[in-house]
């Protein structure tokens, strides 16, 4: 389903935000990115929905290379993927229906179509009781099960969260990940969540992927174990050293690679 | 396709609402710059009625050599005048005309001119009408060189200088205008980039869950369109109630000769053409504006 072939970006500014990342997720997998604030989680989200384009490498999104996408053809292959955002970004003025409602419009599904899907959706997220109501009168959790409402009502293939539990306390971050699960089970859709929310993501485990400073360093298919992160450390700070580590680590493997080929 | 064309008119439509201030502040930008608009578009095209009037007016005198009496001769000089691009009436004035003109310039010495008739001093003329006034020196000098013409008068260089002026006027107001409705594009440009930085949530969201640029257009296209009509609307109603004013005031006559353009039509074609560029320049615009954003936006 999604493909990432020794993908590197660098942006016009010098930043080097990805090197050689190479990554294979299935169809209707779910998957937590996880590193700290930089590492380049969210530079994989852009190159993913198609906003950046790799420097080098591909990225394959069901058999399409998003990176060699003409501009035109962009808005027809973004309708396969749902982006959900710690910021929930729901529009204030208009209600939970209409909100979710409003993605559909944009891309002129029939009436006939929209209105019980979105009905099918608002219920999915268990807001059925707020449909009428405004985002300023929901709370934290509820409007991100609007966001997550909206970007599942076109029936993405792909679901992509930035921090969707970024905002919200123990509890309803606990719920919103349930929702996701539900969602990847019910609709067979292929959850990518970016996160550093750890103990959510030790709560539901799943596979894990750990991105430091660019690279991926850790891979764990069973997800995130309680031996994996140390319980009295900020996530942050974890990551950062674990960061360090593993790249001094590659690097230290690299010059005995390369010690071996010289004495060879 | 319809259904889309009236959603994108209402969202239009939802848009100035719901950025009423906005919109307002921004149409008031237009209103200024379409009133000025309007005022040089008047002035531009009366000043063009005047130097037409002028030019219309502009008359060359060709006099007939003395020994040129016969009548065929006279005839021919007329057909070779006519026959010249740029003229447009020949008229034919007998030096026995000239003289009674002359005389009835001094009715106080009537008779004392009167004595002298028989020793007529002035020539038999062509009274030259030409098509434009532009073209008054070259149809002078043609007519000059026709064999059986003395000399050839106009009204002298104020009459070019005026015309000259005139032309210079009208080129300046034409550049004026333009200069205005581009200041109208720029003032509807900017304030469409601040409400559309207002939306930016609703054009991620578009943009997100894959629509079309051109439908992310539509509904600000209409907005911008809307602010220019209602840009217009004062300047309209003003020009209308300011031109009737000032034509019924002066009874159409302005300095005592020259002719104001009567209103109807002139004021129907006047609120079409600052309607349309209301219309015209909400539209680049709003359209200029928009596409700075998605450009930026892969």
């Amino acid at each position: 389903m999604i493909r990432l072939n020794k993908v590197s970006k660098k942006y016009k500014n010098g930043t080097h935000a990805l090197y050689d990342i190479t990554l294979n997720i299935k169809e209707g997998e779910f998957v937590y990115i996880i590193g700290a604030t930089g590492s380049g989680k969210s530079t994989l989200i852009k190159l993913l929905d198609g906003e950046e384009v790799p420097t080098s490498g591909d990225v394959i999104v069901n058999k399409i290379n998003v990176g060699k996408l003409k501009k035109s053809k962009v808005p027809m292959y973004r309708r396969n993927i749902g982006v959900v955002f710690q910021d929930y970004r729901l529009l204030p003025k208009k209600n939970t229906f209409e909100n979710v409602a409003y993605a559909m419009e944009v891309i002129d599904t029939p009436t006939k179509v929209l209105r019980p899907r979105v009905r099918e959706v608002i219920k999915m997220v268990e807001l059925s009781d707020k449909s009428t109501s405004f985002p300023g009168q929901l709370s934290g959790g509820q409007q991100q099960r609007v966001a997550i409402a909206r970007a599942i009502a076109n029936k993405p293939k792909i679901l992509i969260a930035d921090e969707p539990t970024g905002n919200l306390d123990p509890k309803m971050s606990d719920d919103i990940i349930s929702l996701f699960e539900r969602i990847n089970k019910e609709e067979g859709t292929t959850i990518l969540i970016v996160t550093h929310d750890i103990q959510t993501v030790k709560n539901h485990p799943k596979r894990t992927i750990e991105i430091a400073s660019g690279h991926v360093v850790r891979d764990l298919p069973e997800g995130l174990k309680d031996e994996d992160i140390p319980k009295d450390i900020e996530p942050d700070v974890y990551f950062e050293q674990t960061a360090k580590l593993r790249l001094d680590e590659e690097k230290k493997q690299e010059e005995t690679e390369e010690l071996k080929e010289e004495n060879v | 396709m319809f259904r889309r064309f009236s959603r994108h008119i209402k969202e239009g439509f939802i848009g100035v609402g719901r950025h009423f201030g906005m919109a307002i502040s921004s149409s008031a930008s237009v209103t200024i710059a379409l009133f000025l608009v309007g005022f040089f578009l008047v002035i531009t095209y009366n000043l063009n009625l005047i130097a037409k009037d002028i030019e219309q007016s502009i008359s060359l005198s060709a006099l007939v050599d003395y020994n040129i009496t016969s009548q065929t001769a006279l005839d021919t000089l007329e057909k070779q005048i006519l026959s010249i691009d740029g003229v447009k009436t020949v008229e034919f004035r007998s030096k026995d005309d000239e003289f009674t003109y002359y005389v009835e310039q001094y009715p106080d010495i009537r008779e004392f001119n009167e004595y002298y008739r028989d020793q007529n001093p002035f020539h038999d003329a062509f009274l030259v009408g030409v098509e434009d006034g532009n073209e008054l020196e070259t149809v002078k000098n043609k007519i000059a060189a026709i064999n059986g013409i003395a000399s050839v008068h106009d009204g002298g260089s104020n009459t070019y200088l005026l015309i000259n002026a005139l032309e210079k006027v009208r080129i300046f107001g034409g550049v004026l205008v333009l200069a205005l409705a581009v200041l109208a594009v720029y003032l509807i440009y900017n304030t469409i980039s601040i409400t559309i930085r207002a939306r930016d949530t609703e054009i991620w969201i578009m943009k997100n869950v894959g629509a079309k640029n051109g439908y992310i257009r539509a509904p600000f296209l209409v907005e911008g369109i809307i602010i220019g009509v209602l840009g217009s609307l004062i300047p309209i109603g003003a020009m209308i109630a300011l031109y009737l004013y000032a034509f019924n005031r002066s009874d159409g006559v302005i300095l005592g000769v020259f002719n104001l353009v009567e209103p109807y039509p002139f004021l129907l074609y006047l609120c079409l053409a600052l309607l349309g560029i209301g219309i015209i320049v909400g539209f680049i615009g709003s359209y200029l504006s928009v596409s700075r954003l998605l450009r930026n936006k892969r």
